[in-house]
């Protein structure tokens, strides 16, 4: 095995990837698409943050008064939606001045108005009629002011002190805290399952693009008839490795472009000061020796399932007869998908531990774990030799089938032959 | 002084049960072109792809410049398999410094050389280009380049005519005489009889993966030719294979047959036979063509 060769099949693979304007475009696309999804909508919400001067009609002549003299009240001090509210008494004809509302709220005076009917202590419900009702920012809070306001009046009519009885009844918060090694630290668990999330279909996504390249890639080399031209010059052996490892950089410098993206985004104040955190989601911290572990998870999860697609390339003729068996690779790569809400509910569970062991599971499961929390370095190491034994046989397997394959042409071989492929001798 | 650039000994290779190659033994000297001459399926394309060490022989030897074949003598050899194309998206130049690259070459070292022989083959201006932007003829002059960038002794060219324009062959033909001229070896692959008939100096008949007739060329004609007869007759031609004196009959258009008769038969007595059947215009002794050799070969081997 030389490593010059492989270095310039490498090279070849990496540049050429690099240099297409298609790899930019699917780099890119995630990072805005995640970003068009989690930003936009704060910051068109906080756009929506205004001030709304809302009319009040109320029948029972108890409510309103509560309604004005309690403002909405702020969750983080900075309250989602402002109401200003202007009491009218009810008129003798009801009709004619729900009428002149409507026209107040078409012609702009007012944005909303409230009818608070007289059986509303015991129906519970309120009018709320406005151009807009679909507001799902600002009707909440709306709706808690006005359930405050009315369960206040409830509670005094029933002869108990208001305010007594809303500081007793004040609800409590969790606060989760994240056990490691390095010492308790407060972390948000949905952040923390949210974080997993992501870098999991990050890796996933990431596996199943660039082992279909290398498939296509192999194909393309024998189907364009490039590949005995360089198999004169360089052992297949090499071919496939310098491909791989080609391939696997250019999937390497995409994961890291989004997990940069990701740091990025989630430094201390950045998201902050562009999107509202819904309370409770504190960030989950990366260390460098997460990011070490999730590059060398990526490094072996593409190595044992590109080595598998590489072979299915060179056995087959075309990509149509070669995705009926690349089915098995997506097959493997699904499994985990399955596995893994499970594993974010208890990710220190012996179930978490003795999937994310098998060699074919754990760059997906691993990563999954390590997001969560990190597991002992005992299972870090058992895993990486585990699949790093699997990864030479299957590498020992597969460059058999495609050192045969890549000089085949013509009628698409069964599995006795692929067998026998994998048994011929050098 | 010539070398020897290439030798095979009693070289074999079989896939499963089927035998491709069954003990071929030949030698390449020096400033000659080789023809490896066979029907399709024959067994010369896998020959080949034993010399490039692309598979291992079951058994034999093969040498490369006057001893047992080792890795780096590869770089000295230049190879156009059959089976051959380009990086569709690559740029030419890029195409070209990745298959120097491959044979250990660096590319500030043969950028030039590049630049000349795409200047020589009148496409000075397309370095930039994508292969799959060039004419199917452009296309194949970038394969050659690459075959000979590293300046081999040893060319290898499987089948290297088919499917190339005229404007190809002949450039082609021109390099296959300059390399012999410079006192190097070219193996030429082929089933076009007439084609290795017009280049080669030596030749090596494989039929069944067996060499079945192996030397030069205008020797092995000498020594087969004794017998052969060019008849120009009316009549019924196909009425000669009857005659026990006829080994074989190349019947062509405009009433003309190639014979070549038994060794021991006699011309006159022959001809004597010959006049019952056809009215004969024209009947002459004549150096047999390659394909009748090859005929005759394949037959005496069966």
């Amino acid at each position: 095995m030389r490593l010059d060769t492989i270095f310039v099949i490498a090279k070849r693979e990496y540049m050429q990837r690099i240099q297409s304007k298609g790899f930019w475009i699917a780099t890119l696309i995630l990072p805005l698409f995640i970003g068009s999804v989690t930003v936009l909508p704060s910051l068109l919400a906080s756009k929506a943050r205004t001030k709304q001067s809302v009319a009040v009609v109320d029948e029972t002549g108890k409510v309103a008064p509560e309604l004005t003299a309690k403002p909405a009240a702020a969750k983080d001090g900075k309250p989602e939606a402002e109401f200003v509210f202007k009491t009218e008494p009810p008129g003798s004809d009801l009709k004619a001045q729900r009428a002149a509302l409507d026209r107040r709220v078409l012609s702009g005076e007012i944005d909303a108005w409230l009818w608070i009917g007289r059986d509303v202590l015991t129906t519970s419900v309120v009018e709320y009629h406005a151009k807009n009702v679909s507001n799902i920012l600002s009707q909440p809070v709306l709706r808690d002011t006005i359930s405050g306001a009315v369960r206040r009046v409830r509670l005094r009519a029933a002869g108990y002190d208001a305010e007594r009885v809303g500081e007793l009844s004040q609800p409590v918060e969790l606060e989760t805290q994240r056990v490691s090694a390095a010492g308790s630290r407060k972390a948000g668990a949905l952040s923390g399952a949210a974080f997993g999330y992501i870098l999991f279909f990050m890796l996933y996504v990431t596996l199943a693009i660039w082992g279909q390249q290398v498939m296509q890639g192999v194909l393309e080399e024998k189907s364009s008839r490039v590949i005995e031209v360089i198999v004169s010059a360089v052992k297949p052996f090499e071919l496939m490795m310098g491909k791989l490892t080609g391939i696997c950089a250019v999937g390497l410098t995409q994961f890291c472009i989004w997990l940069l993206t990701f740091s990025v985004l989630t430094l201390p104040g950045i998201l902050a000061t562009i999107a509202t955190l819904p309370k409770g989601v504190t960030l989950p911290t990366v260390t460098p020796f997460m990011v070490l572990n999730f590059a060398f998870l990526f490094v072996l999860g593409f190595f044992v399932f590109s080595t598998f697609y590489a072979a299915i390339g060179a056995a087959f003729n075309n990509v149509q007869e070669a995705q009926q068996v690349a089915g098995v690779a997506v097959f493997f790569l699904v499994i985990p998908v399955f596995l893994m809400l499970r594993i974010i509910n208890d990710p220190g569970s012996t179930f978490a531990v003795v999937m994310s062991l098998i060699p074919i599971f754990t760059p997906l499961l691993m990563t999954l774990r390590i997001a969560l929390e990190m597991p002992p370095l005992w299972q870090l190491l058992l895993a990486y030799a585990l699949t790093l034994g699997f990864l030479w046989i299957a590498v020992s397997a597969c460059a058999r089938i495609y050192r045969v394959g890549i000089l085949m042409y013509g009628k698409k071989p069964t599995f006795q032959e692929l067998w026998k492929w994998m048994r011929y001798s050098t | 002084m010539t070398t020897t650039n290439l030798e095979l000994r009693e070289v074999r290779k079989s896939y499963g049960g089927l035998v491709a190659v069954d003990g071929v033994s030949l030698a390449v000297e020096g400033g000659t072109i080789f023809g490896l001459l066979g029907p399709n399926g024959s067994g010369k394309t896998s020959t080949i792809r034993m010399i490039m060490d692309i598979t291992a022989p079951d058994g034999g030897e093969i040498l490369l410049f006057g001893h047992p074949r080792r890795s780096e003598d590869l770089a000295r050899v230049g190879y156009l398999p059959e089976e051959r194309g380009l990086y569709r998206k690559m740029t030419v130049i890029d195409q070209l410094v990745f298959l120097g690259e491959i044979r250990g070459l660096k590319r500030r070292e043969i950028v030039p050389d590049i630049v000349r022989w795409l200047e020589r083959v009148e496409l000075g201006g397309r370095g930039a280009s994508k292969i799959e932007e060039l004419s199917k003829g452009n296309q194949q002059k970038v394969q050659l380049i690459g075959t000979i960038l590293h300046k081999p002794d040893l060319l290898i060219l499987d089948e290297p005519f088919s499917g190339l324009d005229p404007l190809n062959q002949e450039l082609f033909r021109a390099l296959l005489l300059e390399y012999r001229q410079q006192g190097k070896s070219v193996v030429l692959s082929t089933h076009g009889m007439e084609l290795a008939e017009r280049l080669c100096d030596q030749i090596c008949l494989i039929s069944q993966g067996r060499a079945i007739l192996t030397g030069e060329l205008r020797a092995i004609k000498k020594r087969l030719g004794g017998n052969s007869f060019r008849l120009s007759a009316d009549g019924d031609l196909e009425a000669l294979r009857t005659l026990p004196e006829v080994e074989q009959a190349v019947i062509q258009d405009g009433g003309v047959a190639k014979l070549l008769l038994h060794p021991d038969a006699d011309g006159a007595d022959t001809l004597r036979k010959i006049v019952d059947l056809v009215r004969v215009r024209e009947f002459r002794s004549e150096e047999p063509e390659l394909e009748q050799i090859f005929l005759k070969a394949v037959r005496d081997a069966a």
